[in-house]
């Protein structure tokens, strides 16, 4: 694995990265792409590991408008939310960055390594502060969210608990000045607590990728769904857009037989504008 | 003083032909040796063989006596040497005719007053027996409606002396003759009106009794997972006459068959409880036995909470989900026990089961669970041609009436089962471009894509279809694995 390092002061160190109170002396590099990318307008997407389907959804799609708008997606590659802005930025052909909180030669977790792989080979990079061989270990997680908050204009929470490590990354970012932005949950799910918390604290909702590529001066690109021509999945579409529901719910609404549903939604599936996740369905359009 | 009968061993389900041989001579001190590789159980057929005739009233030779079970190589186990034994050291002491004797095949074990009881793999023996030439069996009257099932006349004898008065000639016995009746239905299966909503769950079982597919199905506790796959049984299409005989050979090599129950005819169901080993799961043991998966032969196998299944066990069962066979390679020899089952399996999405229930909440860390879906391999995940999330159901879906009984699906799965096996639907082009639509847009694999068409041409059969149409590839695409548990 080769890697470079970039010290502060010198050239290709990021600038917004430099304003923080507390940047790091020396940044560790993996890709091999230019330093430039850093340079570009950039949005933090993070959240919960234990994420809920809706979470994981909504990052991806967000991370997927927000690259195909030319936004520069940075995020933790952590388990759940992490994990999904990196794919969703994938998905649009864009650039990702991946921060690490452990040496730059590791991949942690480890079942992320092909991640990290995909991230590089579409042109973006991985980056760390710790040098070769660092461990990962719990008190390195809050250092490495303050570099996530410090190379992004913007901040989103997708879902977050009470006491989450995403909070931790919107502290910095307000601190170093930044926008923050949460996306509304339900208020029943102890997923939502910490995002809804950021709301009442004055963040902005983040209610479609509009919303985050305002705050980075971006135009949205809007990318929509081609929609089957197909009578059922339209049915399905229209269901949809009153909340999530599993199969047999939806069954129930439009009144269709479980083969024509299932027709409908792999169609769907197809086409980008709907997911299915442990059986739930949702609608990958925001209104 | 010399006599001989012919008797079967098996290895695995496969007959192998044994020659008993009794040489009998003067000796000083009267003996009774077993050589040619008997085990103990075989052994101890001297203790039943000399009580048995005791008991019958007949004269035992007390002289030294040697009994060889030939081919000598070959290893002897269990009881079903006795008969022979008997008959052997009775035609060279000339109580019974050798000639009428070797006309015979023999098989049974004897108890201490001399009754004849069945053995297990009777029906195997037989066909053994027919296949050798044998134009009559004798065997425990018990087992002789299992042994005509192989097509020879099988002589039922209760006692051995009533086998001898039967080789003498002085009574005469009807062989049994197997019953003609047209395969019964079991009736008292439990049936899928009991299952309330789970539309989609409902479908996939149909799909899967149809085209023989292999089901997963994936969700919170007490959403009725279980309870939808003790219910395929009652849905598939009855065992056809040639299933129904090698249905029955498993059972009765493994014991499982009932004396007296005659042909297998429905298919069978087996649940073994995640503690199982693999060698009662997949079969072996140093005599090979077949495991849960031969007695699932022709029927389902439900794998409860799969998950829990050690690895060992669910990485053996990849080799007879692929090709339908189990091969156990012993010392001895190797067995081959036919496996060609539906596989039903159940999992939770997580380790506490709160994932999936809008009711509960997931306690598990990402960790936890990931741990938890890696005990089922990408591997195993890729031989189900079938998962289905099962999502808890709302209150108002147990509230609504009952749902279609099997009888009526059943008719549906005989229709669909039956134009698969005559003239299976053929892929229009717009369907194939549809397949290759999804294996460029989705996390597709070469085996996911050519399970996908699989289920599709199930589909379109079901649909009553002659051509597998975009419709059918595009509802077969969303039971595609692993949707239904959440790529991640």
């Amino acid at each position: 694995m080769t890697c470079r390092s970039v010290r502060r002061g010198e050239r290709g160190y990021p600038r917004l990265l430099a304003e923080i109170p507390d940047p790091p002396g020396r940044l560790w590099v993996r890709g091999e792409a230019s330093l430039d990318v850093l340079e570009r307008p950039a949005v933090a997407i993070v959240g919960a590991r234990a994420c809920s389907g809706y979470g994981r959804t909504v990052a991806r799609s967000m991370a997927t408008e927000c690259g195909t708008a030319g936004a520069v997606v940075v995020s933790g590659m952590a388990r759940g939310i992490d994990g999904e802005a990196h794919r969703g930025a994938l998905a649009a052909g864009g650039i990702t960055i991946a921060v690490l909180g452990c040496g730059i030669d590791r991949d942690y977790p480890a079942a992320h390594a092909e991640l990290s792989r995909a991230i590089v080979s579409a042109g973006g990079l991985v980056v760390s502060e710790y040098e070769p061989g660092i461990e990962p270990a719990p008190w390195r997680f809050p250092a490495r969210n303050r570099i996530i908050a410090g190379l992004a204009r913007a901040t989103v929470v997708v879902e977050a608990r009470e006491r989450s490590g995403a909070l931790i990354t919107a502290d910095f970012a307000l601190e170093d000045g930044r926008e923050v932005l949460a996306v509304p949950g339900e208020i029943t799910s102890s997923l939502s607590n910490g995002t809804n918390a950021l709301l009442r604290l004055g963040a902005t909702p983040a209610t479609c990728a509009a919303d985050v590529l305002e705050s980075l001066g971006l135009e949205q690109q809007r990318v929509v769904p081609s929609v089957p021509n197909d009578p059922a999945a339209e049915q399905v579409l229209v269901a949809l857009a009153t909340g999530a529901g599993t199969a047999d719910e939806l069954s129930r609404s439009t009144g269709l037989g479980a083969s024509e549903l299932a027709a409908a939604l792999a169609l769907l599936e197809l086409a980008g504008a709907v997911v299915v996740d442990e059986g739930m369905v949702r609608s990958t359009i925001a209104r | 003083m010399f006599g001989r009968a012919v008797t079967f061993a098996l290895v695995g389900l496969e007959p192998r032909r044994v020659e008993v041989e009794a040489h009998l001579r003067s000796g000083q001190q009267p003996t009774f040796s077993i050589v040619g590789l008997a085990d103990r159980a075989c052994q101890e057929a001297k203790h039943r063989v000399r009580s048995g005739v005791h008991s019958a009233l007949l004269p035992w030779p007390d002289m030294v006596i040697t009994v060889n079970l030939a081919p000598a190589a070959l290893r002897k186990e269990g009881t079903g040497f006795d008969l022979a034994i008997a008959l052997t050291l009775l035609a060279a002491s000339d109580e019974v005719p050798a000639k009428r004797l070797a006309e015979h095949a023999c098989i049974g074990e004897l108890g201490l007053d001399g009754r004849i009881r069945p053995v297990v793999g009777t029906i195997a023996a037989a066909e053994g027996a027919a296949r050798a030439g044998f134009s009559r069996l004798l065997c425990a009257s018990d087992s002789s409606q299992e042994a005509a099932l192989a097509g020879i006349e099988a002589v039922g004898v209760r006692h051995i002396a009533e086998a001898v008065g039967y080789l003498r000639g002085e009574d005469d016995i009807e062989p049994a003759s197997p019953e003609q009746d047209t395969l019964p239905v079991d009736t008292r299966l439990p049936d899928l009106a009991d299952v309330r909503g789970q539309e989609r769950g409902r479908r996939a079982l149909e799909l899967a009794a149809a085209g023989s597919h292999n089901l997963l199905l994936a969700g919170p506790p007490g959403t009725g997972k279980t309870m939808l796959g003790r219910r395929l049984p009652s849905i598939l299409p009855p065992l056809t006459q040639d299933e129904a005989l090698e249905v029955t050979r498993i059972h009765s090599v493994s014991g499982t068959l009932r004396p007296g129950s005659g042909l297998l005819t429905t298919p069978p169901f087996r649940a073994p409880h995640h503690g199982a080993s693999a060698a009662a799961v997949i079969g072996g043991g140093t005599v090979p036995r077949p495991g849960e998966v031969s007695l699932a032969h022709r029927g389902v196998l439900l794998l409860d909470e799969l998950p829990e299944f050690p690895r060992s066990v669910l990485e053996a069962l990849r080799q007879p989900l692929e090709d339908g066979v189990v091969s156990v390679a012993r010392v001895g020899g190797r067995a081959l026990f036919p496996a060609r089952f539906r596989l039903v399996a159940t999992m939770n999405l997580c380790p506490c089961g709160g994932r999936g229930d809008p009711k509960l909440e997931c306690v598990c860390t990402p960790a936890r669970i990931a741990a938890y879906r890696d005990k089922v391999s990408r591997a195993l995940l890729d031989r189900f041609d079938l998962v289905v999330a099962m999502p808890r159901p709302r209150a108002e879906e147990l509230a609504a009436g009952p749902s279609e009984p099997s009888g009526v699906v059943r008719e549906r799965v005989v229709e669909g089962a039956g134009r698969l096996r005559a003239a299976p639907p053929r892929r229009v082009t717009a369907a194939s471009e549809l397949l290759d639509r999804a294996v460029d847009r989705l996390p597709l694999t070469g085996r996911g894509r050519a399970r996908v068409a699989r289920v599709a041409r199930t589909v379109a059969a079901l649909a009553g279809s002659a051509e597998v149409l975009p419709e059918h590839v595009a509802e077969a695409l969303s039971y595609r694995s692993p949707t239904g548990l959440g790529e991640r």
